[in-house]
């Protein structure tokens, strides 16, 4: 399975990513969160497994904050690995996540 | 059994003795009627204790006494004179000699047996002693035995790297004495550098001990690549499993980039890190936001990650309690304060020089616990491995490849390839950016050039799925259609040079460019001008070129 969820101390809607993050991973990361417990406060995309990525990645992302905006959540992309880290720095993610 | 060496040149008085002895429950008897007999009689069958005569032809009693004690070195021989003496300095000479006790002439049984019995106490409780000795000596043979064995692993595991001694300026404890301090160093595939200090509870060889799974892991963990944060789970993990509940281990893991400008720090514990400018002024204080590894489940665990741009000629201080617990008899601790007092206003460039000062502080008194320090000086990190690897592993190549319609409409056939071209020896370190790279120009050369998908639909509010229906309604109905690819690698210049060419008409490069952070998409050709050395945009848009290095 490229992409796993899980529910955190009740608040938190940790996405795991596999390998590649890219457009092939469309229908399964909308999934991913189209059905967030009413509890959720904050979504965590893990990036720790993500060796490969491409700007569909950065437009699923974007969107899902477009879509769950009226949910007022906040959202983090964590545990980058440096390459991936990069495309996130140049594409000024850092504005609308919380990287690390 | 208790053996007795009766030593007398007269047969009456040893048959007396044996009898009464027998009676009593020593069976065990030896005799002797010279000094020369009993000798050698005391090495063939050793005596728990000697009855011994004073007086007697050829050797006496006062010159046997300390030979036979001689053979007993390490236990007590209780030595009873039998004698009919009586006068103070015979008496005295016989003390003098070696003797325990006396048994005097005539023999009374009750006495006898009660002084034997007394001595008997004595003697059992000297072998105990010196069969606890004995096993003691094993133990302390085998601990050091261990400790010897242990210290060839640590020096092999814990092998301080070139990278460590090229770009780091560190101190450490000497590896022959064990300690609880760990400092690892390892290259990440991206050209930077991974920073493992870290300091087990306790000291000695049971807090070192730890270390050497810590190492192992480290080293598989960081050859991967993984993040910061990944790391400090892991270890946790391991620690977790690894250590009993009483053990842990304070740490820092650090991720440095390739500029050495840019680092991931994840702090469990250890004092403050921080950061200095090249002026002097402290420029981050990075104080420890988590518990140590080893101590909370998976569950608990918290792997935040704090990321800290600097500057070059900046320099980074990592260092273990040891520094700042640094006591000045009337001026207490040193303290983090004092620690960073030291370095922003002393102008402290090595790690030796805190050693030296803290070594003056404490006014010359040793130090109570282990201690490292390490310092960065942010520069780019230049290893040259690159370019001999690419000698041996790399050819020079040219690559071409087309895809026509039926390629264009399965989705995974470019990327699989790419992801595996990025696994050749050589290009590793770049397989992310190639993986990007590729992707992005063939996809730009989709969309735009075969599809003639335009970006005008990027006002639409449900622009992200408008788009990717749209695109997919395109490659369904597409009749024709061919994007080429070609790559050509020049190992020497360490450049890849990426053409991408299309069938389409062709297209206003400047109409998808990402207008604002909004747009779900659209910025694909900038993350590649970000990533490449170059990129050029030719033939109305139908062909562009891209240069990256690696």
């Amino acid at each position: 399975m490229a992409i796993k969820t899980e529910q955190v101390q009740g608040e938190r809607w940790v996405i795991y990513i596999g390998e590649k993050f890219d457009f092939s991973l469309v229908t399964d990361f909308r999934q991913a969160y189209s059905e967030l417990p009413a509890s959720i406060k904050h979504i965590e995309v893990d990036l720790s497994n993500t060796q490969y990525m491409d700007s569909s990645a950065l437009g699923m992302l974007l969107n899902m904050q477009k879509l769950l905006a009226d949910k007022n959540l906040t959202y983090s992309i964590t545990h980058c690995r440096a390459a991936v880290a990069r495309i996130l720095e140049i594409s000024r993610f850092n504005k609308k996540f919380t990287i690390s | 059994m208790f053996r007795i060496l009766i030593v007398d040149d007269e047969v009456i008085n040893r048959a007396m003795l044996v009898q009464m002895l027998n009676d009593t429950g020593y069976v065990h008897c030896v005799e002797a009627e010279d000094g020369e007999k009993a000798l050698a009689l005391a090495e063939q069958y050793p005596p728990d204790l000697v009855l011994l005569d004073v007086v007697m032809p050829g050797m006496s009693g006062l010159d046997v006494a300390p030979k036979l004690k001689a053979l007993s070195p390490d236990c007590y021989l209780p030595i009873l004179f039998i004698t009919a003496l009586d006068d103070q300095e015979s008496l005295v000479a016989c003390l003098a000699a070696g003797g325990d006790d006396f048994v005097s002439k005539p023999f009374d049984r009750l006495i006898l047996t009660a002084k034997i019995k007394a001595h008997e106490r004595s003697r059992r409780m000297g072998l105990e002693l010196a069969e606890k000795n004995h096993s003691l000596r094993l133990v302390q043979q085998d601990v050091e035995r261990n400790h010897r064995i242990v210290e060839h692993i640590f020096a092999n595991a814990l092998d301080s790297s070139d990278t460590l001694n090229d770009y780091f300026n560190y101190y450490i404890q000497p590896e022959t004495q064990f300690n609880g301090d760990v400092l690892l160093c390892e290259k990440s595939p991206s050209g930077g550098v991974y920073l493992f200090v870290g300091d087990f509870t306790g000291h000695g060889l049971a807090s070192a001990i730890g270390a050497i799974p810590v190492s192992q892991a480290f080293v598989r963990m960081t050859e991967k690549g993984l993040s910061v944060s990944e790391i400090a789970i892991r270890l946790n993990r391991i620690l977790l499993s690894f250590l009993p509940a009483d053990m842990f281990c304070v740490a820092a893991i650090i991720e440095i980039d390739s500029s050495g400008t840019r680092f991931s720090i994840w702090n469990g514990g250890l004092p403050r890190i921080v950061l200095r400018d090249a002026m002097g002024k402290i420029q981050h204080r990075l104080d420890s936001r988590h518990m140590p590894l080893g101590v909370l489940s998976e569950k608990e665990f918290e792997h935040d990650v704090d990321i800290v741009e600097a500057n070059e000629d900046d320099m980074l201080l990592v260092y273990t309690d040891g520094l700042m617990e640094t006591l000045h008899p009337e001026q207490g601790l040193l303290g983090e304060e004092g620690v960073e007092q030291w370095f922003s206003e002393g102008g402290i460039n090595s790690a030796r020089q805190f050693v030296e000062l803290a070594k003056v502080y404490r006014l010359g008194q040793p130090a109570k616990d282990d201690m490292t320090i390490v310092l960065f000086r942010c520069e780019p990190f230049m290893f040259d491995n690159h370019v001999a690897r690419t000698h041996t592993a790399l050819l020079p190549f040219e690559l071409k490849f087309t895809l026509g319609k039926a390629h264009l409409q399965s989705q995974n056939v470019v990327d699989t390839f790419i992801q595996r071209l990025g696994h050749v020896e050589g290009l590793e370190s770049a397989r992310s950016e190639l993986y990007t790279v590729v992707t992005e120009l063939v996809n730009n050369a989709i969309d735009h050039g075969v599809l003639q998908l335009n970006s005008s639909l990027k006002k639409d509010p449900n622009a992200f799925e408008t788009y990717y229906a749209e695109r997919s309604a395109r490659i369904e109905a597409l009749e024709q259609g061919e994007v080429s690819v070609s790559m050509h690698c020049d190992p020497d210049l360490r450049l890849l040079t990426i053409k991408v060419s299309d069938s389409g008409a062709g297209y206003d490069v400047s109409q998808i460019a990402p207008s604002d952070d909004e747009d779900t998409f659209g910025r694909g050709l900038q993350l590649v001008q970000a990533i490449c050395e170059s990129v050029q945009v030719t033939d109305s848009g139908r062909c562009t070129v891209a240069t990256m290095a690696f």
